[in-house]
């Protein structure tokens, strides 16, 4: 027997992405009903995501997923833990290589690309993590220029002013220059939506942002991403266990089981009628 | 031609004799007392030099000429130099007699007139010891001059040879007054306390040994930022996706800290001048200590650089940095931070490390402790040598313990807060109820 086994991940055959064109308008009709969001029929889904697989060894983690999301639409992702929902999301950004699948950006496919090009794409796919993930070492205003500055290469006056922007409409202009340990942990939360709102991102992506707070943190974090969401227009993923903020802000929600989308619809739909037994049962068991 | 060429030699070495016979003769008259010599005895602790503000013994000596007599010699030294309350001894010597003289010493400043019972018979060598007698306590070279009197006049005396003398500085004067004390002298008697902590030896060890110490400093302040470089250079091929890269790097860094630093030193210090690279001792020895010390920091570096959270890449590269801005503007800033601690602990060990340079000849603290004890005898030098170390090594321990607490500290989520304490958790909460009132 040899020493050493490799796992060797299962080959997974999936189609080709599907044209741009014949993809929009497939999902503008199989998204009727699904969102509160107004898309038109010539209208291009800004995330496109085809026959997505993800294994971590040899499991299974992701299994053909697929989902559209329209510019400015609100999409809240419930689901239990160990569900996938954020691997999927972590997909979208690349922190994360799909093992098979497509995942289109404004129709353009990420997977597959050069590290230059990843970079570039995360740009304007902006992440705020469930464990903030600030940069201890600079001060909030700094946390939210450094983006702008090194990788934008705005200068540095008009990158303050952004951050100062950025940080007085999340309630935080008079913590500017406290470093992230001088803060709680629902204003790190709300400096780390400042950071990645001030690259201006053309998605913004939201890994179970409220998670790691204390109940009474929640609600702060909360209302900035309501903010956002209704004012910004911002294309907005958000994996939560909130399931008030889904009700209210989502304009669709999707619940995920085992790597699979179980069900999708508006959040009323979802939450007061589900369609599938394990919706109801996981809705059941958390409200 | 031979023969002509030899007479002529002589003719011109006698020329030149005479010549310098008449410039050295002609001014001075026929001298009826001739100095013959004038010293002093050493006055140094466990040396053999003569100290000045201390007190030693002039010996002078000078031979009466045949068909004179003196009566009087006065002994003049530079200014600053005192026979208060010395006492004189007035020998004469003619052939193998010996013979007592009396007199009278009359101190006067810097001089001395030693007026004689007896007038000293022609032939005879007279012999002036002046005890308790003190040069200038800036030292220097002192020549001895003055004047006899013979047969009622007064003549000058023949420039003695200079006696060196060694300056009297504040710190001999430490010493001076430590030998007075009795307590020193208790101490000293115990064998062991006079055998490692003789304080007079203590006190001159200091100032010996400071070159040394500076060196040492030196070496390793000069050799630091270079095996911080190095260093982390390393660490950073050794974390390098590259195969041959972190091969290259663990081959550096596992075979410098797998051998000794001392057969390190011995191969530079060795082998390269056996290649014809010549490299001036204390620059080689920086060089030792710089590629040495790289191999711990690349160590260091590479465990701080790993062990800043996943998070920090994830959320750089979520922002669109690159590999090289997220290194240099997100990990490495913490990781300064968080091997500091470590860093000063390595830093200690190579200052300390720099004594094995000692071993090639490198004049740092180790040699100059080495070489006094060898002088003195005694084990002294080696301890002041161990205060010279830990005059570096305490503070830097304590710097080490403080970083690493603050470092605790600020991990435990408690870091320092901003001063109006209050006041943030006053408008925190205000702005909750807004939040609040608002929704």
């Amino acid at each position: 027997m040899p020493a050493k086994l490799r796992h060797r991940a299962p080959v997974i055959e999936v189609p080709p992405a599907l044209p741009a064109d014949e993809a929009a308008s497939i999902a503008y009709e199989a998204d009727q009903g699904l969102t509160s969001h107004h898309f038109t029929p010539g209208e291009h889904p800004i995330v496109r995501i085809e026959h997505l697989n993800k294994s971590f060894d040899d499991t299974l983690v992701l299994k053909d997923v697929n989902l559209n999301v329209w510019p400015g639409e609100v999409v809240v992702v419930l689901g239990p833990s160990g569900s996938g929902k954020s691997t999927m999301l972590r997909c979208i950004n690349l922190l994360e290589t799909p093992s098979a699948g497509h995942i289109l950006i404004e129709d353009d496919e990420i997977t597959n690309k050069s590290a230059a090009e990843v970079n570039k794409l995360r740009r304007d796919v902006g992440m705020v993590f469930q464990q903030f993930n600030l940069f201890p070492h600079l001060t909030a205003k700094e946390n939210v220029m450094i983006g702008q500055t090194k990788v934008l290469k705005k200068d540095k006056a008009e990158a303050e002013a952004e951050a100062l922007k950025q940080l007085a409409a999340v309630g935080l202009a008079d913590r500017a220059d406290f470093k992230p340990a001088q803060l709680s942990g629902g204003q790190q939360q709300r400096v780390a939506i400042a950071r990645a709102v001030a690259m201006h991102p053309n998605v913004l992506l939201f890994d179970e942002p409220t998670s790691a707070l204390d109940p009474e943190l929640v609600r702060g974090v909360l209302d900035v991403m309501r903010d956002l969401a209704e004012n910004s227009g911002m294309t907005m993923i958000v994996v939560t266990h909130e399931m008030g903020f889904a009700r209210d802000v989502a304009d669709r929600v999707v619940f995920m089981e085992d790597g699979v989308v179980v069900e999708q619809g508006l959040p009323e739909k979802v939450f007061d009628h589900p369609e599938n037994p394990r919706t109801a049962e996981f809705l059941g068991s958390i409200n | 031609m031979q023969h002509r060429r030899g007479a002529l030699l002589v003719a011109l070495a006698l020329a030149l004799t005479g010549v310098f016979a008449t410039t050295l003769a002609a001014p001075r008259p026929a001298q009826a007392l001739t100095t013959e010599k004038a010293t002093a005895r050493p006055n140094e602790d466990g040396g053999d030099g003569v100290i000045g503000g201390m007190d030693t013994r002039l010996t002078w000596e000078g031979t009466v000429e045949p068909g004179e007599e003196v009566t009087s010699v006065t002994l003049t030294l530079p200014e600053g130099s005192t026979f208060d309350g010395s006492t004189t001894r007035i020998t004469a010597l003619e052939g193998l007699k010996r013979m007592d003289v009396t007199g009278e010493a009359v101190p006067a400043g810097s001089s001395i007139t030693v007026n004689f019972d007896q007038a000293i018979p022609e032939g005879s060598l007279l012999r002036l010891e002046i005890t308790n007698m003190q040069f200038p306590s800036e030292g220097g070279e002192c020549v001895v001059s003055g004047s006899y009197v013979s047969a009622g006049a007064e003549h000058e005396l023949a420039d003695s040879k200079p006696i060196e003398t060694i300056a009297n500085t504040p710190l001999q004067s430490i010493v001076n007054w430590l030998d007075d004390q009795p307590w020193v002298e208790a101490w000293n008697s115990n064998q062991f306390l006079g055998m490692f902590l003789k304080p007079q030896l203590l006190v001159t060890s200091f100032s010996s040994l400071a070159p040394g110490w500076i060196l040492c400093l030196g070496i390793v302040v000069a050799a630091y930022p270079f095996a911080i470089a190095l260093g982390l250079l390393f660490a950073m091929l050794k974390i390098s996706k590259w195969r041959i890269l972190r091969a290259i790097a663990v081959v550096y860094i596992n075979v410098l800290r797998g051998t000794p630093l001392f057969l390190q030193i011995y191969i530079m210090f060795f082998g390269l001048p056996m290649l014809n690279i010549n490299i001036d001792n204390n620059l080689l020895g920086i060089i030792v200590m710089a590629i040495n010390s790289s191999a711990y920091l690349a160590e260091i570096f590479r465990a701080g650089i790993q062990s800043i959270p996943q998070g920090q890449y994830e959320a750089a590269s979520s922002l669109g940095m690159n590999y090289v801005q997220t290194m240099f503007t997100i990990i490495l800033p913490q990781t300064v931070r968080r091997v500091i601690p470590t860093v000063t602990s390595d830093f200690i060990t190579a200052f300390k490390d720099t004594s094995l340079l000692s071993s090639v000849g490198v004049m740092e603290l180790m040699m100059f402790s080495k070489n006094l004890t060898t002088v003195t005898g005694n084990i002294t030098p080696y301890v002041a040598a161990g205060i010279f170390y830990l005059i570096v090594t305490l503070p830097l321990i304590k710097v080490v313990g403080i970083v690493e607490e603050n470092i605790a500290r600020s991990e435990r989520g408690s870091g320092p807060r901003p001063k109006r304490r209050a006041d943030v958790a006053d408008s925190a909460a205000a702005q909750m109820k807004e939040a609040t009132d608002a929704c």
